[in-house]
This record gives structure tokens, C-alpha cells and sequence, in this order.
């Protein structure tokens, strides 16, 4: 007995050794964290070119943590992330060259972004999308934008305050939610919609501004400005700034924000909506019902703030979410993509006739009548309830 | 002498079934070829699950407090009735190796991409081994633990999954052929409920067998509506994408993202997967071993543990050679071959007991 209990002593303190998992572990300091992905295709060869924006850790902690030479590093911006790019015939040939000069194994459990440059957005990023979905590594949740120019140009440029620019433009991404005015896009996002039958996959657009920098230099800072409409996995087109605004309204993805009326501004407090399909004799009739509440921020106007005017600021109101509603719609139907999804709520609702109205879902889509209902509603006109100047 | 001397009770039992039918279907989400009805699969599927479980347990309260090894043997003599034991017990070994290599799989591509097939497989078969070993009664009261966490973790995940859920993903209901809808519904008939069938080789063991169809039936139906709701939760999530992914229910706990803080919680699922995962191993390896056992009069089922195991092993290696070989297999393929097992061999032998009035009385010694 004495004999067996020794055994089973040595085994317990042998096993661990070699079913910890850790014989293939990697340090931290030989890996390259990606935090961005640019992907660009060129438009003659159709050569891939992978952008890898990544992190090195211990640069990161020191500007972060001690003032004294943080600033320092500050000075230089691409000194915690480090930009490299690398060309191939596909996503993972491209992978594999990069791989091969450098000096650390690549990780990219910790990916912010996928950046689709311009072109490649327009050739298809049907292969892009499958290799990422494909491999275990890359999570659903990862956020994807369209560059205007190349990725690489977006993945090059430091702006905003925070040292990893991949990092920061993700914030700023996930943090433009609250002022909906672009749409915020994952991967899954994006692969439901492209999987639906007819709706149009989306993607919000960066592009590059310059500004005068503070020596008097001209400084070079990203923006969001626009909304990248796909057809399948080609991009066909984008939406500026008000259209965006109408897709979002008619999509119930206003959270917050502000609305901008002739002589006014409001804040958006709730917002709601819902699109209901009606089918009469073979005719697709669309109403967007939008429900809205706000608070008054700034009235430019000498008039008594009285319920009147409140009426009056509620119907400048949904004259202005009306509008922008109809110009996305008119620009979609243009583009004849279904960005809204109005296929999906017809199938919802009705599932026997779909079959022949999918079929043809690209001759009625351009020419579905769409109603916009608003209803809004002013909730509170701040600490004061007269005019400051009078006329 | 009993080869097995261990009681459960129907409780036990209850939980032990829910357990066993968790077991593989955490990884290969039951329904998944119904797309988004896939809930509906699900509950058809769990309606006939019910039916199988009515046969075996009827056959199961016929011969109180005997294996279907024995009752073979008394039903049909002890020729025939080893010959039909065997294939049973080859059933229950092919099922044992079809987890583990499920398991493995999964493994491998998810969590522990360096590490050979070889090693995680004989690592599991090693835990289920020792727990075969230890009898019945031991897993049973492991099931107690381990299944509370589990469906306290399922639910845990489906809480923190809300906000990324959108109900209307699941409409319209009915969306697919009826007859894709039958199909895949008797697929999770078999698959995941009537699996349960291996406890034939378990309920001679429950400490009250008149409280044993009752436990069984509870077992399934409560395992049933949790798949039903990790249904729902996976179609409202990941909306067209769940039935592309091969493992709906970890990209599901991928999403969660509570507030940049709580993410990165799928190997919650994926430890739900490893311990549920031992219970089905555990439950057809124990019914496989006492079986074979059973079949050749041995004293103990102990020495040919181990055998098994490794036979089981090598099985599970080399049985499929892809993931897309094994859920053909899985979709379409296991619907048909379990028939037998599952309905046929239950069904015929209750209804050769009936027609030869067995068991007599006193028939006890036999």
C-alpha cells in the first residue's frame, strides 16, 4: 500500500510537467500584436498587400507610465506601433511573406480593425472575409471600416490621443455610437447582412483631412465622413453625411445625437423605429414609423417659449427626419441596394409570396413607394423658458 | 454477484441525463440545419426523443433492475441475446469514440492548436476511465455538481448576450421545406436525446425502478428546453451566420462584450463542453465496459477498462478523417444508422417479452 500511495505521489508531480500546455507557449516579447489589418487589392494585378499595424508592449507601458521620457515618445508617433505591409497573390501568400521577415510571430487575438482600402472594397473582399471567418483566431466582434483612399494611408497617420492608432480609431469608432451619425459595423454584422438575401452590406468610411498642426504645419487626421455601400461583396457606392443619418433613423440604430433645425437644436434623447411592409396586388408599400424625443439645446429665435413653439420646433423636427430619411432612400434606390433591409421585413411578413419577389427583388426595389411617419416629441427646454433678447 | 453494486437515485438519474445529452451537443448545435427554426427542430425532435425514451424505459420497468444485456439474454436465449448485446455494445462504443472525436476536434481547432489529437484524447479517456472505474454512483454524483454549473453558466452567458440579441432574426417561423424540418428534427431526435438509450445499461442500477421513467423523462425534457433556448439565443444573435459557423454557441459567447471589460468568456462554453462532454464519454464507455462484461461472465468489469479505452481511442482517431466528414456523418448519415439501436432493438425486445410472457414470476434466478 506504503508502495502504491509513492507511486502515485511521483505521477502527480511528474504529470503537471507535461500536460501543463505551456511547452509552446510565446513570451510577450515575441509577439507582434496586430491591432489593425489593412487590406488592400491592386487594381491591374490584383496583388493583395496585408497592412499590419502592430503593438510593442514594452514601448506602450513606457508612454503611458513615466511622464519623463513619455513625452519623448510621444515626439515620435509610430514608435509604440510599428507599420508593416507586405504583397502577395492572396490574403494568406501576403501573410506568409510577412511572416517570414519578421522578427516576432504575429497575434491577432487582440485585432481592433479591418481597414478595406477603397479599391479592394470595390474588386470584392469575398476572400477576405472568408479567411477571416474561417480561422479560429479572428473574433466576430472586430470592426470593420472602408478606407477612402488605401488602408495602409489610414493605418499610417497618428491622430487623437491615443498612441495606438488602430486602438484609437476603434474608440472613436465604438464612441461616434453615441452621436449616431455613421454606422458602427463587426464582421458579423457585416457577414448577416452580406448572407441575407437581399439586404446590402455595410461599412462606415475613413477618410483623411489635413489641418493646421500647432507649428504652423499642416497636420493629417482621419474622419469618418461617409458610409460605404456594398452589393454582395463589392462596394457600389457610399452615403454622405445626411443619408447616413436617414439610414440609421430608419434602422432604429439612433441612440443619441444631436438634430440641427432651422433656428434651433435639439438633442436626441430616445428614438425609435420600425418598417412595415405592406404588399397590395403585387406593390411593395413601405411606411418607417419614427418615434422620437428630444430636448431643446439652443433656440435662436426671440419667441416665448410656449407649447406653440414647441409644436412648431416638433414639426421642424420631423420635417427634418423625414428628409433625411428620404434622401438615404432616394440615394439606396439609386444605387438600387437594399441597405434598409426591406426584403428581409417583406420575407418576414410574407413568407409565401417571397420566392417570386425575391427573384425580381432588383426591378421592384428602385421603384417600392416608402412613406416616412415621424412622430417627436420636445421632453425639456433647459434652465431657461423666456427669450434672452427680445425683438 | 452483481458486477455492479453501486444504487442512484432517480434524481441523480434526472441529472445525469441532462448531462449526457449536454454532452456533444455544446459543440455540434442540434437543429442547425433548420437555420433559424432551428428551436422548432428542436422541439419536434424532442417530442420523438420522448417517444424513444417511452420505449426504453417501458423495457427498462418490464425487466426491474437488469441491464440490456441481460434482458437479451432472457428474451432471447443466450446466443441470440449475446449476438444482439454486442452490436448494442458496439453502439455505445462507436458512440463513445464519436464524442471524443468530436471533442477532439473542437479542441484542436479552438483552443489548443499545438497539441496532438493523440494527447487530449488519451488525457479525457484517462478522467473517464478512472470515473467508469469508480462506478455509477460516483459519476452520478459528480453530474450534481457539475450540471448545476453548467446551466448556471449557459445562463450566465445567455444574460450577458442579450444586447446583441435581435428576436426578429428568428421570423419568419416555418421558413424551410417542411420536409428539411422533419428530417432535421428527427436528427435531433436521435441526436442528442436518443443517445439516451445507453442508460439502459444504467437504470437496472436506480434505487427505486418504478421512478425511473419519470427521471428519464425529466431528464430529457429539461436538457431539451435549455437546447431550446441556447437555440433561440444562438439564431437571435448570430442571425444568417449561425448556421454557417461550425460551432454556433462559442462564436456566440465570442460577441459578449459587456463594457470593454467582460469579454473573451468563451472558455466558459468550452469548459461546459469538456464536462459535459465527460458524461457522455463516461456514460457509453460504463455501458460498453459493464456490458462486455456482462456478455463473457466476467467476475469484474475493472481489467477490461483500460482496453477499451485505448480501443476507443484509436477508434475516435482514426474513424473520420475531417471535421466536414464528420458532420455529414452527424446530419445525415447517424439519423439512420441508430435506428436500430435506438428504436429497433428496445421496441423488438419488449415486444418478444411480451409475446413470450416474460419475466415469469420467480424468473428472478434465471
Amino acid at each position: 500500500m506504503k508502495g502504491k500511495q509513492g507511486f502515485v505521489l511521483i505521477l502527480l508531480i511528474i504529470i503537471p510537467v507535461f500536460i501543463s500546455g505551456c511547452w509552446d507557449s510565446i513570451e510577450l516579447n515575441k509577439l507582434s500584436i496586430i491591432s489593425g489589418l489593412g487590406w488592400d487589392v491592386d487594381a491591374d494585378t490584383g496583388q493583395v498587400t496585408l497592412t499590419f499595424q502592430s503593438i510593442i508592449p514594452s514601448e506602450t507601458k513606457g508612454a503611458a507610465g513615466s511622464s519623463g521620457d513619455g513625452g519623448q515618445k510621444r515626439g515620435n508617433p509610430l514608435h509604440t506601433i510599428q507599420l508593416d505591409s507586405s504583397t502577395g497573390s492572396s490574403a494568406y501568400d501576403a501573410l506568409n511573406r510577412y511572416s517570414q521577415h519578421s522578427s516576432r510571430r504575429t497575434f491577432y487575438q487582440h485585432t481592433q480593425l479591418y481597414i478595406l482600402g477603397r479599391s479592394a472594397a470595390e474588386q470584392g473582399i469575398y476572400p477576405f472575409l472568408d479567411s477571416i471567418a474561417r480561422n479560429p483566431i479572428n473574433r466576430p466582434n472586430v470592426l470593420m471600416v472602408v478606407s477612402e483612399k488605401k488602408a495602409r494611408d489610414i493605418l499610417s497617420i497618428q491622430d487623437g490621443m491615443e498612441s495606438i492608432q488602430a486602438m484609437g480609431m476603434a474608440a472613436e469608432i465604438k464612441l461616434s455610437a453615441e452621436y449616431s451619425q455613421y454606422p458602427v459595423v463587426t464582421y458579423l454584422e457585416f457577414a448577416q447582412r452580406l448572407l441575407s438575401e437581399t439586404t446590402a452590406p455595410l461599412a462606415p468610411m475613413v477618410g483623411i483631412i489635413e489641418q493646421a498642426g500647432p507649428e504652423g504645419d499642416s497636420v493629417k487626421k482621419t474622419r469618418i465622413n461617409g458610409t460605404a455601400v456594398f452589393k454582395g461583396d463589392k462596394m457600389i457606392g457610399q452615403l454622405n453625411e445626411d443619408e447616413s443619418r436617414g439610414l440609421l433613423w430608419a434602422i432604429n440604430k439612433i441612440k443619441k445625437g444631436f438634430l440641427v433645425i432651422p433656428g434651433a437644436n435639439l438633442e436626441i434623447v430616445t428614438a425609435k423605429s420600425k418598417i412595415i411592409p405592406e404588399l397590395q396586388d403585387e406593390k411593395i408599400k413601405i411606411t418607417i414609423a419614427i418615434d422620437e424625443e428630444s430636448n431643446l439645446l439652443e433656440y435662436d429665435g426671440h419667441r416665448e417659449i410656449s407649447s406653440d413653439l414647441l409644436q412648431d420646433l416638433e414639426k421642424g423636427q420631423a420635417r427634418e427626419i423625414e428628409r433625411q430619411v428620404m434622401a438615404a432612400v432616394e440615394k439606396s434606390q439609386a444605387l438600387n441596394a437594399d441597405v434598409f433591409g426591406f426584403g428581409d421585413t417583406v420575407h418576414r411578413k410574407y413568407k409565401k409570396e417571397w420566392p417570386v419577389l425575391k427573384a425580381r427583388w432588383e426591378d421592384i426595389y428602385p421603384y417600392i413607394e416608402v412613406v416616412v411617419k415621424v412622430k417627436t416629441h420636445v421632453n425639456e427646454i433647459g434652465e431657461i423658458n423666456k427669450a434672452l433678447m427680445r425683438d | 454477484m452483481s458486477l455492479e453494486n453501486g444504487k442512484i437515485s432517480s434524481f441523480q438519474l434526472s441529472v445525469l441525463i441532462i448531462g449526457f445529452i449536454f454532452g456533444a451537443s455544446v459543440i455540434i448545435a442540434p437543429g442547425q440545419g433548420a437555420g433559424h427554426d432551428a428551436w422548432m427542430a428542436i422541439a419536434l425532435g424532442l417530442t420523438e426523443g420522448l417517444l424513444i425514451a417511452w420505449i426504453f424505459t417501458a423495457l427498462a420497468r418490464h425487466f426491474k433492475g437488469k441491464t440490456l444485456v441481460e434482458i437479451n439474454s432472457l428474451v432471447y436465449g443466450k446466443i441470440l441475446g449475446n449476438f444482439i448485446s454486442v452490436l448494442f455494445i458496439w453502439y455505445l462504443f462507436h458512440l463513445g469514440a464519436l464524442v471524443l472525436n468530436n471533442y477532439s476536434r473542437f479542441l484542436e481547432l479552438e483552443l489548443y492548436p499545438a497539441t496532438p489529437k493523440t494527447l487530449t484524447l488519451i488525457l479525457i479517456m484517462l478522467v473517464c476511465a478512472s470515473s467508469v472505474r469508480r462506478g455509477i454512483e460516483v459519476l452520478a454524483r459528480c453530474s450534481l455538481i457539475l450540471v448545476t454549473l453548467t446551466i448556471l453558466m449557459a445562463i450566465f452567458d445567455t444574460l450577458l448576450v442579450v444586447p446583441h440579441m435581435d428576436l426578429h432574426n428568428l421570423l419568419p417561423i416555418l421558413d424551410i421545406p417542411i420536409g428539411k424540418l422533419l428530417w432535421t428534427s428527427h436528427a435531433t431526435a436521435i441526436f442528442p436525446f436518443g443517445d439516451a438509450v445507453a442508460f439502459l445499461m444504467v437504470l437496472a442500477f436506480v434505487n427505486k425502478p418504478e421512478k425511473g421513467r419519470s427521471a428519464v423523462f425529466k431528464g430529457v425534457l429539461i436538457a431539451g428546453l435549455v437546447l431550446i433556448g441556447v437555440a433561440v439565443r444562438n439564431a437571435a444573435v448570430l442571425g444568417q451566420m449561425n448556421p454557417i459557423y461550425t460551432y454556433p454557441t462559442y462564436i456566440t459567447a465570442q460577441v459578449i462584450d459587456v463594457g470593454d471589460v467582460l469579454t473573451r468568456v468563451e472558455v466558459l462554453v468550452a469548459i461546459n463542453l469538456i464536462t459535459m462532454g465527460f458524461f457522455k464519454i463516461s456514460v457509453a464507455y460504463y455501458g460498453a465496459v459493464l456490458g462486455l462484461a456482462q456478455v463473457f461472465n466476467l467476475r469484474s468489469y475493472r481489467p477490461i477498462i483500460l482496453p477499451i479505452g485505448i480501443l476507443m481511442v484509436i477508434l475516435a482517431l482514426t474513424n473520420v478523417s475531417n471535421t466536414a466528414e464528420m458532420f455529414d456523418f452527424a446530419n445525415n448519415g447517424y439519423p439512420i444508422y441508430t435506428i436500430p439501436f435506438q428504436i429497433a432493438i428496445p421496441l423488438i425486445t419488449l415486444l418478444v417479452a411480451k409475446l413470450r410472457k416474460l419475466p415469469q414470476i420467480g424468473g428472478e434466478q434465471a
